[in-house]
Order: structure tokens, then C-alpha cells, then sequence
């Protein structure tokens, strides 16, 4: 295999609910969403190359539920977040911990890494 | 082609909400159930205020069909076999929720909030908790117009954060099915309640009187919508009361894009009609406020509906508008 260039694969972080990996659906909300599909992809070639599944502490949580999930993805080293717009505390925490934020809901999770690769360049800066 | 028994062909998801409170949520969001379902919209309502829920009464709702607990928080008790009766634990509880009986400590659980204190000051571990502790209940009935209407209700001095709301909407979801109206009934204020019932929703029905209240909640209200990409459409409630404030409410609007869709008056049927357990419409429908009700009942099936998502581009913001809280 061919040294790669390029570092660490770059890590997405998609709230999600029903469905299995890359064919469950975008959340329609964020501190309670089911679930965080987490994708890293190869960002040179814009390919994914690995998905994980992981729970979300916020969904079961009485209070700070944004912020817990915030957190979650603070510690699972995700880059971008794409899904419904998290509430203001929890929007808020995202951007403390760098995370990038990508709205989007409607489509599976899936078409939303899609979606993030297509735009990475504007994500990335924004 | 659309389906005419399926019109939507997906959840469409309208929230009532204002702000401030006892603006006439409640009472709009009843006859916008009523009318939208009769129209032969699929429809379920729910009822996002959990601490002081109208919308039943409002439907005239007299028995629910399922009860179910919900569970939020944890309570703490003293083991009463590790325990020494040293006191620590009565003297670093913030609620003083410690008591003595019979000689022994013990923890009053209508008082304890869970926060953990006596359990770290506690030097011989004695202190556990309970998580299953009842905050509330969801209820779930068919009213007497056909359609499904999903409420929660917390219980006295039980936390209520967004999550019983969440419950609410998610269990209307799942009965509303592929398609159709899902009409929550919003709380008032801000607070996590209120983010719950708008995080996901399309639509936003904000009510306000033409008072410096309502208007000042309108637009805490307003900017909340921006953040989460929801089209807003405002009905003016009560503005006769004050026809010069229902202007500046106006001009507020038309500076912001949101379409005026009703100007309702004073009217005292409104609260003889909560009274009655009817609809205002149907308890009095010859009623002026009745009548300003129906206009936003006909905006809604005439401008909105037939193709929601043109009318929700049309007024909801290009992009978030992301409301900044108040942490520095």
C-alpha cells in the first residue's frame, strides 16, 4: 500500500435516528437525537473510510442534553457536525470545542456525507 | 401526483407559540386542529406545555385513553445499614431535604432534587439513588373530532426540561405515521420547553397582544424561530385593546418579513368557551373572535398547505440565524 499523504482522516460527526449506519436518517433534532453516526473520511479523495455508530448521552438526559452531546462529540475528535441545528447552548458549546457546523436535514446520513464532502472547502472555513 | 387522501405526502410540522403566556395560544391551536383535520388533513395535536397543559380542556377532553409514566431525575436515599447518624448530610443539603425520624436521618424524597452534595460530603458512602423517579405522564386521546391529541404533564416540583416535550412530539410522530399535520401546542417563554417544541418543527403560528410584553416576548420568540429556520406567520390577538401597540407590533412585522394573518379582538367568549370544554368556534361561531380565528385557519389551508415548503422558503431566513445566549 502506497504511503498516504495527506494525515489524519478527517472525522464527521452525522445525528441520526432510525435506519443502520450510512442508511439511517438525519435527526430532526440534536441534543436528543437517537444516535451519532460518526464517518471519517479521506479528505484528499473524498472517500469514506470508515463508519461508526455511537450513542448519544444527550438523548436520555434531563438537563444540558445539548451540551452533553456537544461534548460526546468533543471527545469522539469529530470535525464537522452535520444535522438539525442544535439549540443556542448546545450551538454554542460546538463552536467552544471547533467543531464546524453543517445544517442539513431530510436525507440520510449518507447523502449528508455527501453533501459535506461536496462543500468542504466553504465548511471548513466557516 | 398528490395523493387527495394523502395531500402531504410527509409530516409537516406547525408549532403555536408567543412568548409571552395567556396571549390565546391554546385557543387558536383547538380550532386549528379541528378545522385542519376536518379539512381532511391527517393530524395529530400535542400539547408541548407540560406544566400547565390547556389543550384538552380547550378539546373538551374528559377521559385519556393511556396514561403512561415518565421518568426523569433521581432521588437519594440514605442505606440505613452503612449509615453512622453522623448529621453531614442535614447540614450540607441545600433543600434541607435531611430530616430526622424515629432517630435515624432520613431523605425526604418530595424534597431532594438530586444534586449530589450529600453523597460526596457523606464520609462513609452511605447514600445511593434512585432513577426511577416519576416526573410526569403522558397521555394520549382521541378527542371527539377524530383526531389523536398527545399531552404531557409534569408533576409539582419534578424537573421539566425539554425531554418530556420530546416524548410528547415524539410519540405524536409516531401515531401521525408517513403523513400529515403534526399542530403542537408550544409553552410560553424561551426555555428549554419551548426549544423543544420548536427544534424540527416548519411553521411557526406566533401569537401577540398589542402590549409591551407580548411585543418583547415576540421578539425573543422571533429570534428563536430564525435559529432553527422555522417561516413565521403572526395573529394579533386582543388588538383592539390598544389599536396604537398593534401598530407597532405591525410595523415590527412588516419590517421582518412575517405576514400578518389575523387581527383578532377582545373578545369574552374566549374564556366562557375554555370554560364550556369547546372549541371558541364552535361554542360561539358567530363570535368576532371566532370569526378572526377562522382567518388564520384560512390562511393556513389556502396559502400554506397546498405547497408548504414554497411558502416556507418564501419567509424563513436564507440561513440560521443563530441565537447567541447570554454566557459570558
Amino acid at each position: 500500500m502506497a504511503h498516504e499523504v495527506g494525515g489524519m482522516p478527517l472525522r464527521i460527526g452525522v445525528a441520526a435516528s432510525g435506519g443502520q449506519g450510512l442508511d439511517a436518517m438525519v435527526a430532526d433534532r440534536f441534543g436528543r437525537a437517537e444516535k451519532f453516526v460518526i464517518v471519517d473520511i479521506d479528505e484528499e479523495r473524498g472517500k469514506i473510510l470508515k463508519v461508526e455508530t455511537h450513542d448519544n448521552p444527550g438523548y436520555s438526559a434531563g438537563s444540558g442534553a445539548g451540551v452533553k452531546a456537544a461534548q460526546k462529540l468533543g471527545d469522539l475528535g469529530v470535525k464537522i457536525y452535520v444535522g438539525p441545528t442544535p439549540g443556542p447552548n448546545a450551538y454554542a458549546a460546538l463552536q467552544y470545542l471547533g467543531i464546524k457546523i453543517y445544517t442539513l436535514t431530510g436525507v440520510t446520513v449518507r447523502e449528508a456525507v455527501e453533501a459535506v464532502i461536496r462543500n468542504l472547502p466553504e465548511i471548513l472555513q466557516s | 401526483m398528490r395523493d387527495p387522501r394523502d395531500p402531504l405526502g410527509e409530516q409537516v410540522e406547525i408549532v403555536v407559540a408567543s412568548g409571552k403566556g395567556g396571549v390565546g395560544k391554546s385557543t387558536i391551536a383547538a380550532v386549528l386542529a379541528v378545522e385542519l383535520y376536518r379539512s381532511g388533513y391527517r393530524l395529530v395535536a400535542a400539547d408541548a406545555d407540560a406544566e400547565a397543559p390547556n389543550l384538552h380542556l380547550a378539546l373538551g377532553v374528559d377521559k385519556w385513553d393511556s396514561v403512561e409514566p415518565y421518568y426523569e431525575g433521581r432521588v437519594a436515599f440514605i442505606r440505613r445499614d452503612i449509615c453512622t447518624n453522623c448529621g453531614i448530610c442535614a447540614e450540607v443539603c441545600p433543600f434541607g431535604a435531611v430530616e430526622v425520624r424515629n432517630g435515624n436521618y432520613v431523605i425526604n424524597e418530595w424534597i431532594c432534587e438530586g444534586c449530589l452534595t450529600c453523597s460526596f460530603a457523606c464520609p462513609v458512602k452511605a447514600i445511593r439513588y434512585r432513577f426511577k423517579v416519576k416526573a410526569g405522564e403522558i397521555k394520549v386521546a382521541g378527542t371527539r373530532y377524530g383526531f389523536t391529541l398527545v399531552s404531557g404533564e409534569s408533576m409539582p416540583g419534578r424537573p421539566n426540561s425539554g425531554k418530556l416535550v420530546t416524548e410528547v412530539k415524539n410519540r405524536a410522530k409516531s401515531l401521525l405515521g408517513r403523513s400529515g399535520v403534526l399542530l403542537v401546542d408550544a409553552a410560553a417563554g424561551i426555555g428549554c420547553q419551548v426549544i423543544s417544541s420548536l427544534t424540527g418543527a416548519h411553521i411557526a403560528v406566533l401569537v401577540a397582544e398589542p402590549t409591551p410584553a407580548s411585543f418583547s416576548d415576540l421578539k425573543r420568540i422571533h429570534k428563536l424561530t430564525k435559529h432553527f429556520m422555522l417561516a413565521p406567520m403572526l395573529v394579533i390577538n386582543k388588538f383592539d385593546l390598544n389599536e396604537r401597540f398593534t401598530k407597532v407590533i405591525e410595523e415590527y412585522a412588516e419590517e421582518n418579513n412575517i405576514p400578518v394573518v389575523a387581527h383578532i379582538p377582545y373578545d369574552e367568549n374566549v374564556p366562557k368557551a375554555l370554560n364550556m370544554g369547546r372549541p371558541l368556534h364552535e361554542a360561539f361561531p358567530g363570535s368576532s373572535a371566532a370569526k378572526g380565528v377562522l382567518e388564520v385557519v384560512s390562511y393556513i389551508k389556502k396559502e400554506v398547505l397546498p405547497n408548504w415548503r414554497r411558502w416556507w422558503s418564501t419567509y424563513k431566513p436564507k440561513k440560521p440565524e443563530i441565537y447567541v445566549p447570554i454566557i459570558k
